[in-house]
C-alpha cells in the first residue's frame, strides 16, 4: 500500500510539473505583456519596452523564469501580478472561495434536482414519467451555458428586476449562476441516480424491506437511496473537478469574482504570473481530487493497486 | 404554496438590492477594467485615469471642455525660448494624509517619474523632454527642458504627472502606494479590492471645496451586457466608456430610468494599408478601395450615428485637424476605373485583419467587405486576438492588405498619432518610408509657435490623405450610460470624469 | 467464443420505437438535411449585406421570415448555413479524437509497459488542465479558425476514448479468442484492428455521439468568447455573440441561433442516450 501511495504521489507530482511547464511555456508564446502595459501610453519606443520587460524579469531565458516560478511555488510564493504588482497568492486567495462556493452551490442545485427526479424515473422505469424526466433533463444539458445565463439575466434581472445581474453579494447573487451550472449538470446526474437506484431496487435487501410491508416512500428514500449514496458521492466528488474547469464562461457572464474571471483577464492582459498561478491551483485541486478517489479505491479494491 | 414562498423570496431579494444602493449622496460607477495599481507612473489605461482624476491633481487641469486651466499651479510662464517653464504653486493645499503640498512634492514627483522608479513603468517616455525640476522657493518651481515641448502643459494635466506625496511614499514604499494611493484630489480612497471595486470618499479639505457626493464606488465590470444590466436594474448609476456597445444604445434609452449620453472622443478607427507589397502598394488601388466604401452609411447604420467620418487619422478636437480637408467621396464608379487602370483583375482577393473581440468593428469590417465586393474585390476578414495583432502581426509587417488600427490618445494632438503611424521605422509603421513625411514630422516637434505648428500638422494630414496611406473611417463618440438619478453630469471626451459637481437625487 | 464478448451488432438495435430515438432522429435528421441542402436553398449565401433592411423583425417582411441581423442579412438563411460550421467542428473533431483515442488506447492496453506509461501520463496531464483556459491560451498562440478549433478539440478529447478503449482491451486481451489468435500467429495489427476493435466499438460510438453534441457547445462557447471562426462565415456561436448586444431590442438575432444549437445538441444527446441504452447497457460510458 505504501508503495502504491508513493507511486501515485510521484505521478501526481509529475503531472503538476508537466502542467505548469506547458502553461508557462504556452502563455509566453502568446505575446508580450510589456506591450499591453504600454498600451495607450503614447509614444512608446523599443527601449521603453525593453526597460519594462527587464523590470518584469522577462529578459531572462524561459527556463530561468520557469525555475524561478517553481522555486516560488515550493515556498508558497506565486509571484506578483504584472498589472499593479498585487501578490498572486492574494488574488487567488480572494477568487478561490468565490469559485468554490459557486461550484458547491451548483452541485447543490444539481443534487437537489436530480435525486427526486432520478428516483421518480427509476420507480416509473419505462413508463411516461421516466421518459419525460430523461428528455427534459437532456434539454437542460443541451443549452449553451452562456446563452442560458444571458436569458436568465434578461428575464430575472432586467424584465422583472428580481435578482442582481452580476457580482457576488449575498445569497441572491448565487441563484442565477448556480442554476445555470446546476441545470446543465442535472441531466448527467439524473441518469446516474436513476441507474444506481435501479440496481439497488433489484437487490434482495430492498425486496426484504418491501416484504416487511414498509411504505413505498420509506423504502425508497430511507433504504434504497442510502444504499446508493456511496457511488453517488464518489461521482459527485469527481464532477467537482470538471465543474471547476467549466465555470469560466459562467463566471464571465455574471462578473463573478472567481478564478475563471481572474484567468480570463490574465490571458487578455498577458499577466503570466496570475495565469500560471490560477492554472496551477486549479490543476492541483483536480489532481488532489483524483488522487483521493484513487487512493480510496486502492483501499477498497486491491486490484487497483497493481495497475 | 411553493410559488408564493418563491415570490416572497424574490421580492425580498429585490427590496434588499434596492436598499443597498440608496445611501444618501453615493454613486456607483461601472468601469471596464481594474488597472491593478493606482500609482500614476504605472499608468497605461484610460480606466486608471477615469478614477484617478478624482484622487489626484496635476499642475494643470483639463476638464470636459478640453481647455487647459490652473490646477495645483495657479500660474505659469514660458522662459528661455520655451526651454524653461516657471510654475507658481497653489498655497494651502494638503494631501489626503494631511501632508502639505509644496515645491518639494512637485520635485519629488518628477524625480521619481524620470528616475529609477519611473523607468519600470510606461509613463516616463511621455515626459522625457523634462531634464530637471528645480525648487526656487516653497511655492515656485522651474522645469528645465531638453527642447521645447509644445504638448507638455497638456501632459501635465494627466497620467504620469499627477502630484504624489513624498513623505507618504517614503514612509510606506512604492508597493503600498500602488494599492493605497494618496493625492490631493477631491476624493480619497478608503478601500480597494483588486479586480472587484474601489471605494472613494469625499475629501472635505480639497482646495476647490468639498464635492457634493459623500462617496463613490467604482465597480470593475468587463462584460458590456453585464454592465448595462446593472445599470438598468439600478445597481449602477454610470457606465463609463468604452463599455457600451452600439447595439445596446436603444435598450438603454428605451428604459425609463436610463439614457446614453455621448460626446466626441479622441478614438479614431482606420483600415491601414500594406503599402509595400500586393495590390495595395499601388496608390490608385488604395484610393479606389477608399472610394468603394460608403463610410457615411457605416456611421449612420452600424454606429447609429455615434461617430463622424474623418478625412485623416484624427478627430475634430485634435490639434492638427483641418475642417477644410474633405474625405474621399463614395464613388464606386471611379473606384472601378482606378482599379482597372492599375490592372487589378475583378475577383482579386485581399485580407482585412481585425481585432477578434471588437464586435462593432467586426460588423464594420463585414460591411467594408461587402462594399469591396461591389467593385469586384474579394475581401476576407481575419480576426486576431488583440494582443497578437498589436504585438506580432502589425509591428512585424505580417498583416493582410488592410488592417484595423484603433487609436486614441488623451493629448488630442495629431503628433501623438502621426509620428507613430507614419515616421519611418516606428513600431506602428511596418510598411512605409517617406522622407518628405519624415521631415515634416520631425520639424513640427520643436516648433513652439502654435499657429505654425498647426499648419504643419494639417499639411501632414493632407499629405497622408493624398498618398492614401490608410482608409480613415470615423472618430467614435464616448458613450456613457447614465441613470436618471444622476445630476450635473457632463460627459468627458477622454473618459476622465471629475465628480466634483455631480450629485444624485433619491 | 466471440459471442460472449460484447460485439457490435445492429441486430441489437431493437428499440427503434423509443420516444428518445424518434425525437432525436427527427431533430438531427431534419437539421442535418437542411444544413446539407443549404447550398441549394440559399445559393446566394442568404443575401449579402443590406443596411437598408437591418434588424427587420420576423414575419414583417415576406423575404425574411425570421427577420434580419444588424447588417440586414437573412437570419433564417444564416442559421441554416451557420449549422455547417457547428456540425463540421462537432463531427470532425469527434472523429479525429476517436481515431487518435482508439489507436492510443489499443496500443496502450495491448502492449502495456512503456507505451502504456507514456500514454496514460499524457492523459493525466490532459485531465488536469481546465479545458476552456487551455483553449483560450492555445487559440491566442495558434490563432482561431475552423482547423485550429478542430485540432484543439481533438487534442483535448482523445484522452477519454483512449482510456475507454484501454480499459476494454485490458479486460479482453486475456480472453480465449484473443489468446487463440495469438497462438496461431496472427499478426498484432490484425488482432488489434480485426479482433479487438469490433468488440469495443459500441461504447466508443455512444461516447462519440455525446461528444459531437458537447463539441458543438464548446465551439459555440469559444466563438462566443471571440476566439472562434471568421465572423464573415456564419456560425451559431458567432451569431449568438453578435446578437447578444441586441437582445433587448432585436431578440431574433440571437434567439434563433440559440434555439438551433439547443435543438441540434438535444437531438444528438437523445440519440446518444438511446444508443447507450441499446449498445452499452452496463453504462460504462455514463458521464
Amino acid at each position: 500500500m505504501a508503495k502504491f501511495l508513493f507511486y501515485r504521489l510521484l505521478q501526481a507530482l509529475f503531472v503538476l510539473v508537466a502542467v505548469t511547464l506547458i502553461v508557462s511555456f504556452a502563455i509566453r508564446l502568446t505575446g508580450d505583456p510589456a506591450v499591453m502595459l504600454a498600451q495607450g501610453a503614447g509614444s512608446i519606443t523599443e527601449a521603453d519596452l525593453a526597460r519594462i520587460r527587464e523590470a518584469l524579469g522577462l529578459d531572462q531565458p524561459f527556463l530561468v523564469q520557469y525555475l524561478e516560478f517553481l522555486k516560488g511555488l515550493c515556498t508558497g510564493d506565486l509571484g506578483r501580478s504584472f498589472m499593479g504588482g498585487t501578490p498572486v497568492g492574494e488574488l487567488i486567495g480572494r477568487a478561490l472561495p468565490a469559485t468554490l462556493s459557486l461550484a458547491f452551490a451548483s452541485l447543490f442545485v444539481s443534487i437537489a434536482l436530480s435525486i427526486p427526479l432520478g428516483v421518480t424515473a427509476a420507480v416509473s422505469r419505462g413508463r411516461w414519467p421516466d421518459q419525460v424526466i430523461r428528455i427534459v433533463s437532456l434539454v437542460g444539458l443541451s443549452f449553451p451555458n452562456f446563452w442560458l445565463a444571458i436569458m436568465l439575466v434578461l428575464l430575472l434581472s432586467i424584465t422583472f428586476n428580481l435578482l442582481p445581474p452580476s457580482g457576488m453579494e449575498g445569497w441572491q447573487s448565487f441563484i442565477m449562476p448556480a442554476a445555470t451550472m446546476g441545470i446543465i449538470l442535472t441531466a448527467t446526474n439524473v441518469r446516474l441516480v436513476r441507474t444506481t437506484m435501479l440496481d439497488t431496487l433489484r437487490s434482495q435487501y430492498i425486496m426484504v424491506a418491501r416484504a416487511k410491508g414498509l411504505s413505498n416512500s420509506v423504502v425508497l428514500y430511507k433504504h434504497a437511496l442510502r444504499n446508493c449514496s456511496i457511488p453517488l458521492i464518489t461521482y459527485f466528488g469527481l464532477q467537482f473537478g470538471g465543474l471547476l474547469g467549466g465555470i469560466v464562461v459562467v463566471e464571465r457572464v455574471f462578473n463573478w469574482p472567481g478564478l475563471g474571471t481572474l484567468a480570463f483577464d490574465a490571458v487578455a492582459a498577458r499577466d503570466y504570473p496570475v495565469l500560471q498561478g490560477v492554472i496551477t491551483v486549479l490543476s492541483l485541486l483536480i489532481i488532489s481530487i483524483n488522487l483521493l478517489v484513487d487512493v480510496a479505491y486502492g483501499f477498497v479494491d486491491p486490484r487497483v493497486r497493481k495497475s | 404554496m411553493k410559488k408564493t414562498t418563491l415570490f416572497k423570496a424574490c421580492t425580498l431579494a429585490a427590496a434588499m438590492a434596492a436598499a443597498s444602493s440608496s445611501h444618501a449622496g453615493s454613486l456607483t460607477i461601472a468601469s471596464p477594467q481594474d488597472p491593478g495599481s493606482w500609482d500614476p507612473i504605472d499608468t497605461f489605461l484610460v480606466n486608471w485615469a477615469s478614477v484617478a482624476t478624482n484622487i489626484f491633481d496635476g499642475l494643470t487641469y483639463r476638464g470636459p471642455d478640453l481647455e487647459l486651466v490652473p490646477g495645483l499651479a495657479t500660474n505659469w510662464e514660458e522662459l528661455d525660448d520655451g526651454n524653461r517653464i516657471r510654475f507658481i504653486l497653489r498655497e494651502g493645499v494638503v494631501f489626503h494624509n494631511g501632508e502639505p503640498f509644496n515645491a518639494e512634492a512637485v520635485k519629488f514627483t518628477f524625480d521619481r517619474l524620470l528616475g529609477e522608479e519611473g523607468a519600470r513603468g510606461p509613463q516616463r517616455s511621455n515626459y522625457t523632454s523634462i531634464s530637471r525640476v528645480d525648487v526656487i522657493d516653497d511655492y515656485t518651481v522651474d522645469f528645465f527642458l531638453n527642447q521645447p515641448d509644445p504638448v507638455l502643459l497638456t501632459k501635465l494635466a494627466g497620467y504620469g504627472a499627477m502630484i504624489v506625496p513624498p513623505g507618504y511614499i517614503e514612509e510606506h514604499g512604492d508597493d503600498y502606494f500602488n494599492t493605497h494611493p494618496v493625492g490631493t484630489g477631491p476624493f480619497q480612497v478608503v478601500e480597494y479590492t483588486p479586480r472587484s471595486d474601489v471605494k472613494l470618499e469625499a475629501f472635505a479639505d480639497h482646495w476647490s471645496g468639498a464635492p457634493k457626493l459623500d462617496s463613490v464606488t467604482y465597480r470593475f465590470i468587463s462584460e458590456p451586457s453585464t454592465a448595462v444590466a446593472e445599470l438598468q436594474s439600478g445597481r449602477v448609476d454610470i457606465v463609463l466608456p468604452p463599455t457600451i456597445p452600439i447595439g445596446m444604445i436603444d435598450s438603454i434609452n428605451n428604459h425609463p430610468d436610463t439614457e446614453v449620453v455621448s460626446v466626441a472622443s479622441p478614438t479614431v478607427e482606420a483600415l491601414r494599408f500594406n503599402t509595400q507589397s500586393g495590390i495595395t502598394a499601388d496608390e490608385r488601388v488604395r484610393q479606389a478601395i477608399i472610394m468603394a466604401v460608403d463610410r457615411q452609411a457605416i456611421v449612420d447604420s452600424i454606429l447609429a450615428g455615434e461617430g463622424n467620418v474623418i478625412a485623416s487619422f484624427q478627430g475634430e478636437q485634435s490639434f492638427g485637424f483641418d475642417p477644410e480637408l474633405e474625405p474621399y467621396p463614395f464613388d464606386p464608379q471611379r473606384a472601378q476605373e482606378l482599379l482597372a487602370e492599375a490592372g487589378v483583375e475583378p475577383g482579386t482577393s485581399l485580407q482585412i485583419d481585425i481585432r477578434g473581440n471588437d464586435a462593432t468593428f467586426a460588423e464594420v469590417a463585414q460591411v467594408v467587405a461587402a462594399y469591396l465586393q461591389g467593385v469586384g474585390l474579394n475581401a476576407s476578414i481575419q480576426p486576431y486576438e488583440t494582443n497578437v495583432l498589436l504585438n506580432d502581426i502589425i509591428p512585424a509587417g505580417r498583416t493582410g492588405a488592410m488592417f484595423q488600427q484603433k487609436w486614441g490618445g488623451w493629448t488630442f494632438d495629431f503628433d501623438n498619432t502621426a509620428y507613430l503611424m507614419y515616421h519611418t521605422d516606428e513600431r506602428w509603421n511596418p510598411y512605409d518610408s517617406d522622407t518628405t513625411l519624415d521631415e515634416m514630422l520631425e520639424s513640427q516637434r520643436s516648433i513652439t509657435d502654435r499657429g505654425e505648428r498647426e499648419t504643419l500638422l494639417q499639411s501632414v494630414a493632407r499629405y497622408t490623405k493624398e498618398r492614401a496611406l490608410e482608409m480613415p473611417l470615423y472618430s467614435l463618440n464616448a458613450l456613457y450610460g447614465v441613470s436618471s438619478r444622476v445630476e450635473n453630469f457632463e460627459p468627458a471626451p477622454d473618459s476622465r470624469i471629475r465628480l466634483t459637481d455631480v450629485d444624485v437625487t433619491e | 467464443m466471440s459471442s460472449n464478448s460484447r460485439s457490435f451488432r445492429f441486430s441489437n438495435l431493437q428499440r427503434f420505437k423509443s420516444l428518445e430515438f424518434i425525437l432525436g432522429a427527427v431533430l438531427v435528421g431534419s437539421i442535418g438535411l437542411a444544413v446539407l441542402l443549404s447550398g441549394f436553398l440559399f445559393p446566394d449565401g442568404g443575401g449579402g449585406v443590406n443596411l437598408a433592411m437591418r434588424l427587420t423583425a420576423p414575419l414583417t417582411d415576406g423575404s425574411f421570415p425570421l427577420g434580419t441581423d444588424p447588417l440586414g442579412r437573412d437570419v433564417l438563411a444564416r442559421v441554416i448555413i451557420g449549422g455547417e460550421i457547428s456540425l463540421k467542428v462537432g463531427f470532425y473533431s469527434a472523429l479525429g479524437a476517436v481515431a487518435l483515442g482508439i489507436v492510443m488506447g489499443l496500443l496502450s492496453g495491448y502492449y502495456g509497459g512503456i507505451i502504456d506509461m507514456v500514454v496514460m501520463r499524457f492523459a493525466d496531464v490532459q485531465l488536469a488542465l481546465p479545458f476552456i483556459l487551455l483553449a483560450i491560451t492555445f487559440i491566442a498562440v495558434i490563432g482561431g479558425g475552423l482547423t485550429n478549433m478542430i485540432i484543439l478539440l481533438i487534442i483535448s478529447q482523445w484522452v477519454q476514448y483512449a482510456r475507454l478503449v484501454r480499459g476494454s482491451v485490458l479486460s479482453l486481451k486475456d480472453r480465449e479468442f484473443i489468446l487463440s489468435a495469438q497462438a496461431i500467429g496472427v499478426r498484432d495489427w490484425r488482432i488489434l484492428f480485426q479482433h479487438l476493435l469490433p468488440n469495443l466499438l459500441g461504447p466508443v460510438i455512444v461516447l462519440m455521439t455525446l461528444n459531437v453534441a458537447n463539441n458543438i457547445l464548446l465551439e459555440s462557447s469559444l466563438t462566443f468568447l471571440g476566439l472562434g471562426v471568421d465572423p464573415v462565415i456564419p456560425s451559431w456561436g458567432g451569431m449568438l455573440a453578435e446578437g447578444r448586444t441586441y437582445l433587448q431590442t432585436a431578440w431574433w438575432v440571437s434567439v434563433f441561433p440559440g434555439v438551433a444549437i439547443l435543438l441540434t445538441v438535444l437531438g444528438l444527446n437523445l440519440l446518444g442516450d438511446w444508443l447507450r441504452d441499446t449498445l452499452d447497457p452496463t453504462g460504462r460510458t455514463s458521464r
